[in-house]
């Protein structure tokens, strides 16, 4: 059986940049953008592992210490990611409650999931549905950035919640951990190449 | 014959050009390939200048004003940062910085420069590093994010504060729109067509 045809099988490299199609098969610089040309981006996938533990290993501090703490006259209330959820489902704004849980809990969990499963399949060229790995490449590549929510809420309550001892909101040190889990899972799924997926694909037919 | 290839499954396809209004996706994984939209440089050029007016607003003017047991506090999309920099949470506030402020004007400016530039028919031999930098800081501009989480903000607030909309707020909304509209308009593959057609002239 042979592989599916690409364009690196008929000798043809795109250029990551602009997209021109150049024929060689050596990495080269792009007659059109001057870029530098390689066959896969991050073929060993080591750039893509590192990152991927990096940010695991700080989605836990993120989660266990204290993303904000909120004083209101005199009494401080620290609060986790969990936390802060909670806290909006005893307000009763559920469909809030869940927009949270889906951006800062489950949206990076997935992710780093979904880029463990992908880089498996490279590194164990397993014969999948490679057009619904390359959509869950997709998928994680989109929903990245909106993880920032968190983040951009606490930004915000803290500049308007700040009047000395009667009320202040303060970001807490799990607000670093979570704004580098966020920025390293999209450097991470940056990093990954979906062709590799097609690259070692059987023909069936 | 020329060819081009799908950036995400590398499948060899013959070069062709979509109709305005058409989409061309990828028959194998289907990425969208092309979706050509017609006066796509001209709407660019208009969207960043709008853009780039109402960013003045959205950035100066309060957006919120809170009223937390008789004292009034208000917040333009800068306050939070200094507060986090007085907090020294430097990290957090660069990124706060960078994505709801510096990257969003870049982003905006660059499709100025690149669609004013197409629109006269300027060769500039920084085109292709300013569409290569649009495409990488385009991800890293969240304003949309950003209004989502003055929406959770606010629902966070309901209890302890009363919450008045400044304009500032208005112009953020505004600028919301121009971006969404601009990122729909903005073709890269006809962007790149013509900023190699220029310079080969
Ligand atoms: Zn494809």
């Amino acid at each position: 059986m042979k592989r599916l045809s690409t364009a690196l099988t008929h000798g043809f490299i795109r250029c990551h940049e602009c997209g021109q199609l150049i024929k060689t098969k050596e990495e080269c610089i792009c007659p059109v953008c001057k870029g530098h040309v390689s066959k896969r981006r991050n073929k060993n996938l080591h750039l893509t592992a590192a990152l991927v533990i990096s940010s695991l290993s700080l989605y836990i501090p993120a989660n266990i210490f204290p993303i904000m703490a909120v004083t209101e006259l005199g009494s401080t209330e620290q609060h986790t990611i969990a936390g802060g959820i909670i806290a909006l489902i005893r307000q009763d704004m559920i469909p809030i409650a869940m927009l949270v849980l889906v951006a800062s809990i489950l949206v990076p969990l997935l992710k780093l999931m979904g880029l463990t499963l992908l880089m498996l399949c490279v590194h164990y060229r397993w014969q999948v549905n490679a057009k619904l790995f390359t959509r869950l490449y997709r998928i994680i590549a989109f929903v990245g950035r909106w993880s920032m929510l968190d983040i951009f809420m606490i930004s915000i309550l803290t500049g308007l919640v700040d009047i000395g001892g009667v009320a202040k909101v303060i970001a807490g040190p799990a607000a670093t951990a979570f704004a580098a889990v966020v920025v390293l899972t999209m450097f991470a799924a940056k990093s990954f190449d979906p062709r590799l997926i097609w690259d070692h694909q059987l023909n069936h037919d | 014959m020329s060819f081009e290839a799908c950036p995400e499954c590398d499948l060899l396809l013959n070069q062709t050009q979509a109709a305005p209004g058409d989409k061309a996706h990828c028959p194998r994984c289907g990425y969208l390939l092309q979706r050509p939209h017609k006066h796509s440089i001209e709407r660019t050029f208009a969207l960043s200048i709008a853009g780039l007016i109402l960013i003045a607003p959205a950035n100066l003017l309060p957006m919120l004003r809170v009223k937390i047991l008789g004292n009034i506090q208000e917040g333009t999309l800068w306050t939070g940062v200094g507060t986090l920099l007085k907090e020294d949470m430097w990290a957090v506030a660069m990124l706060v910085l960078l994505s709801s402020v510096i990257l969003p004007f870049v982003n905006m400016l660059l499709a100025f420069l690149l669609s004013v530039h197409l629109f006269y028919q300027r060769s500039n031999s920084h085109m292709i590093p300013w569409m290569r930098w649009y495409q990488h800081l385009y991800e890293w501009a969240m304003i949309e994010v950003y209004a989502l989480g003055i929406i959770v903000a606010c629902v966070k607030l309901s209890d302890m504060a009363d919450i008045k909309f400044g304009f500032g707020l208005y112009a953020f909304i505004g600028l919301l729109i121009v971006n969404a509209m601009l990122a729909n308009e903005f073709d890269s593959y006809t962007f790149w067509r013509r900023i190699t057609e220029l310079a080969e002239k």
